[in-house]
């Protein structure tokens, strides 16, 4: 008696199908599970016999051998109990043959029987979809999340007994004993929370919030540098609120690294609607930070991909860690290699960072501000040159006064400055449309030469600056990138002798020629 | 070589070999004759019973400081370097530090030493100065510099070293007092200062060559800047610093302090304007101090004996200037030697003209500003004024 199942695993953030095979022959009572298992995997044998006992099915005293096909690919997770116990209810003849054609199974099984939510279940079922599947059986708790797949009937089931009784009337043609699951993506869409903080809640900060905008529009890096208590946190939140709302595409990828994190079923969330947001706190590993692990698991850059990596109080942060971020601010992926294989994890993300001007947090006010010349430097020399290269934006929130509070007019409107930055996004789309590139802040060299193109008056004036302001030939570059998003912003096709000035003015200030 | 010099290098050698802080031990020694007679005794190891009972342990270390040590080559070697020494009573050391109490016995010094016959001020101040203490001491380091004051200082950060580049920069002398041997340039930011005082002016210390700038070193130099000076001008200083050191120096030799006032809620100013308050002269631009210096000469105020125009403008070598106008002219008059940030600048614009400046525009005005050299931008979005 055989019988073929299929279920799937979770690969980094891809995912196999993978065969379940069920024999049970004659010969002495056992039951085997080969097909490089890890141990998760093989604990598998015990749940499902318990299980099927408690469903009111006594397993026979056969030999039963199951194989987890391809047998050279390694197995992690708990998705296989279900169709480990379908095989072995197939082979006993319990489940009609027929009816588990073209079926994927996945989920977890507890003791009594119930099925149990599993992660990953948005890139295993993408690819049943792509594998020409037209049914997946998962649990009930992960039907929504699988039912954004269009093109596939997802059955979500809480128990073995009602698994059986399902695929049983199936076969007699009975289609409806469960309802597929359905989920409307676009009425998700639309009812997407719209409590997420506001620009309109900051009064003041008038400059930090200017180069918030800039940053968002050309996806540039963003540094904040301010005393305790200036608001940089707050104003960091708000970054999301003015970015363009997450794609269906994006929010798919996005929700694949999240379901492969198994936080999706956690957060209760069927997909992520809103541009994901992470604020690790300055003691994280390195491998917390980019993920890793025995079979890799994705980090926060990972988890921050399309939204904003926000690390406050960056020079806090590990040398070693930070050092971490080269590779996914370069290549926007990171990999991690291991005996098994190269784990490809997308980080597309925005880094905004934010800091103390000092130790002590108040230059240039130096009236309050103890530091010496020589402390300054050495806080800003904490962060590595290769991170400060990549950041485009810089800029210095002044510590907050009573009269910003007072106020009485609040501060512009997170959806008004979105449209610009849209409008200003828009613009890139075009412009890089036939290129790899997405957004200004992606330009190289050659790059920036094509679209950053100064007029004679420009020229002039970038020249003097150039000798004036001291400023180096990366410096210079990140100037031109930053003042072609200004331009955009304003809805200009040239760069226009105020867009670089302002682009000067973000630019990564040394500490000043001191004595 | 002469007698005179052959017991220099002995003295040296004393120096060298007795470390620091040794100025009783020192005067000891003296009377127990020449710095060469202290050498021989240490030769043939009879010093410690010469000496009294507490030196026991100093003595041994002479003992031992004999051993393979080349007085004559290692002196020589010295003076090859360019490094001179002068002992007090000798000819060339200066009179007035030679006056004060505890005067240094020995100074050394490259490039030269401050002429007895001209006035010198010690310009001196804050490390850790503001724009206005910045633009402060180049204005009275260039003016002192072209009226052929001579320009002491300790060659520190902030106000010392601008003050003293400015002195050189305006074709004056300058001398920096160093709290580290001559052979050492401390702080190194300040190298180019250094090697500019080895041609166009001069370092000292009381120190060997070699002695590594150590926090306990830098107190007793100061009573050797105010030493060198007839008068002490006091650019920024905390209500507790370090500068107050030398102005105490100074009021115990004798010496005239002045200060530059500054508001009354600087940290910056506190000390300055505490010195006025104790009787300090108050000085806001160096003509004053010249006239001050020139009535302490002649005695009769009003008159001024002092060469060249003063009042030429100070040139900045790497700014150009060209014409501002407009939004320029309105910001320039919004801003402050104290760094102020957009947002308040956009505030006081607004209250003065009645009308509001967008974020780009003040970028560019401002930037327009600093490359112009009338502003300069500190930390990111801090702007300061750069120019009276």
């Amino acid at each position: 008696m055989f019988s073929a199942i299929i279920s799937g695993t979770v690969c980094g953030i891809g995912s196999h199908l993978v065969q379940v095979e069920v024999d049970l022959s004659k010969g002495l009572p056992c039951f085997q599970m080969v097909g490089l298992l890890s141990s998760e995997v093989r604990e598998a044998r015990e749940r499902v016999r318990v299980a099927l006992k408690n469903s009111g099915i006594t397993l026979p005293p056969m030999c039963i051998n199951v194989n987890l096909s391809p047998a050279d690919l390694r197995k992690e997770g708990t998705v296989f109990d279900l169709p480990v116990a379908v095989g072995i209810l197939t082979c006993l003849g319990r489940i009609p043959k027929e009816s588990i054609a073209g079926t994927i199974f996945l989920g977890e099984l507890g003791l009594n029987g119930e099925v149990k939510p599993v992660r990953g279940i948005l890139p295993i079922v993408t690819r049943a979809k792509e594998s020409g599947m037209h049914r997946c059986i998962l649990p009930r708790d992960n039907a929504p999340e699988g039912a954004v797949v269009d093109g596939i009937e997802v059955i979500g089931v809480v128990s073995i007994a009602e698994t059986i009784a399902y695929l049983q009337a199936l076969a007699e043609g009975d289609e409806g004993l469960i309802e597929p699951a359905q989920t409307d993506v676009r009425s998700l869409w639309e009812r997407r929370p719209e409590q997420a903080p506001d620009f309109a809640d900051i009064s003041g900060q008038e400059t930090v919030k200017r180069a918030i905008e800039v940053a968002a529009a050309g996806f540039h890096h963003l540094l904040m540098i301010g005393p305790p208590g200036s608001g940089k946190t707050m104003l960091a939140k708000r970054i999301p609120s003015i970015l363009p709302p997450l794609s269906l595409q994006e929010s798919l990828e996005v929700s694949t690294i999240y379901s492969v994190s198994g936080l999706l079923h956690t957060a209760r969330e069927i997909l992520i609607t809103e541009r994901p947001f992470l604020n690790p706190h300055h003691t994280i590993t390195g491998q917390a930070l980019a993920g890793g692990g025995r079979v890799p698991v994705p980090g926060i850059v990972s988890l921050s991909h399309r939204g904003i990596l926000f690390l406050d109080e960056l020079p806090e942060f590990k040398r070693e860690t930070l050092d971490i971020l080269r590779q996914p601010l370069e290549d926007k992926v990171v990999q991690i290699a291991r005996s098994s294989g190269v784990y490809v994890f997308p980080a597309d993300f925005m880094l905004v960072g934010a800091m103390n001007p000092c130790p002590c947090g108040y230059y240039p006010d130096m009236a309050r501000c103890h530091c010496t010349p020589y402390e300054v430097k050495r806080y800003l020399g904490r962060i590595s040159g290769p991170i400060l290269d990549r950041i485009d934006i810089c800029v210095e929130a002044a510590p907050l006064r009573f009269q910003d509070l007072e106020k009485e007019h609040v501060g512009e409107s997170s959806a008004r400055i979105r449209e610009r930055v849209l409008r200003a996004r828009q613009r890139q789309a075009q412009r890089f449309m036939d290129l790899p590139l997405r957004f200004n802040a992606d330009m190289g060299a050659a790059d920036v030469e094509r679209f950053c193109g100064l007029g004679r008056g420009e020229r002039t004036y970038m020249e003097r600056m150039f000798r004036v302001m001291h400023l180096s030939a990366r410096g210079y570059h990140r100037i031109l990138k930053v003042a072609r998003t200004i331009a955009d912003l304003a809805g200009e096709d040239v760069i226009r002798e105020e867009h670089l000035a302002e682009a000067i003015c973000y630019r990564q200030m040394n500490i000043r020629e001191a004595g | 070589m002469t007698k005179q010099e052959r017991e220099k290098a002995y003295i040296h050698w004393l120096y060298q070999a007795a470390g620091m802080g040794n100025r009783a031990f020192l005067r000891d020694l003296e009377q127990a004759g020449t710095a060469r007679s202290v050498y021989e005794m240490a030769a043939r190891g009879v010093l410690a019973d010469k000496l009294h009972e507490r030196y026991r342990k100093k003595a041994e270390r002479l003992h031992n400081a004999v051993k393979d040590y080349d007085v004559i080559g290692r002196y020589e070697e010295m003076t090859a370097r360019g490094i001179s020494m002068v002992t007090l009573g000798e000819a060339g050391y200066p009179k007035r530090l030679a006056a004060i109490h505890d005067a240094p016995y020995v100074l050394y010094y490259a490039g030269s030493l401050p002429e007895d016959g001209r006035r010198s001020v010690a310009v001196i101040g804050a490390r850790n100065c503001t724009e206005y203490g910045r633009v402060m001491a180049e204005t009275f380091g260039t003016i002192l510099a072209r009226a052929g004051i001579l320009v002491i200082s300790g060659m520190a950060r902030g106000i010392d070293g601008i003050g003293q580049n400015a002195a050189l920069r305006a074709g004056g002398y300058s001398m920096g007092v160093l709290g580290c041997g001559v052979d050492l340039c401390y702080p190194q930011e300040n190298r180019g200062l250094y090697e500019r005082l080895l041609t166009q002016g001069g370092v000292c210390s009381e120190y060997p060559p070699g002695t590594a700038p150590r926090a306990m070193l830098f107190p007793p130099r100061n009573r050797i800047i105010s030493g060198l000076c007839d008068a002490v001008l006091v650019l920024e200083a905390k209500e507790r610093s370090g500068t107050l050191i030398t102005v105490d120096m100074a009021l115990e030799q004798g010496r005239e302090v002045y200060a530059v006032p500054g508001r009354a809620t600087d940290a910056l100013s506190a000390g300055c304007n505490k010195l006025i308050r104790q009787g300090a002269g108050l000085v806001t631009t160096p003509e004053e101090l010249l006239e001050d210096l020139q009535a302490q000469l002649t005695g009769t105020p009003g008159q001024t004996f002092f060469a060249g125009q003063l009042s030429l403008p100070i040139e900045d070598t790497c700014m150009e200037t060209t014409q501002i106008q407009g939004k320029g002219m309105e910001l320039l008059g919004l801003l402050d030697f104290q760094p102020r940030s957009m947002e308040t600048l956009q505030e006081a614009y607004r209250n003065a003209y009645g009308r509001a400046i967008g974020i780009p525009q003040l970028c560019h005005t401002l930037v327009q500003l600093c490359a112009d050299g009338y502003a300069g931008q500190i930390g990111g979005s801090y702007y300061l004024k750069k120019r009276n």
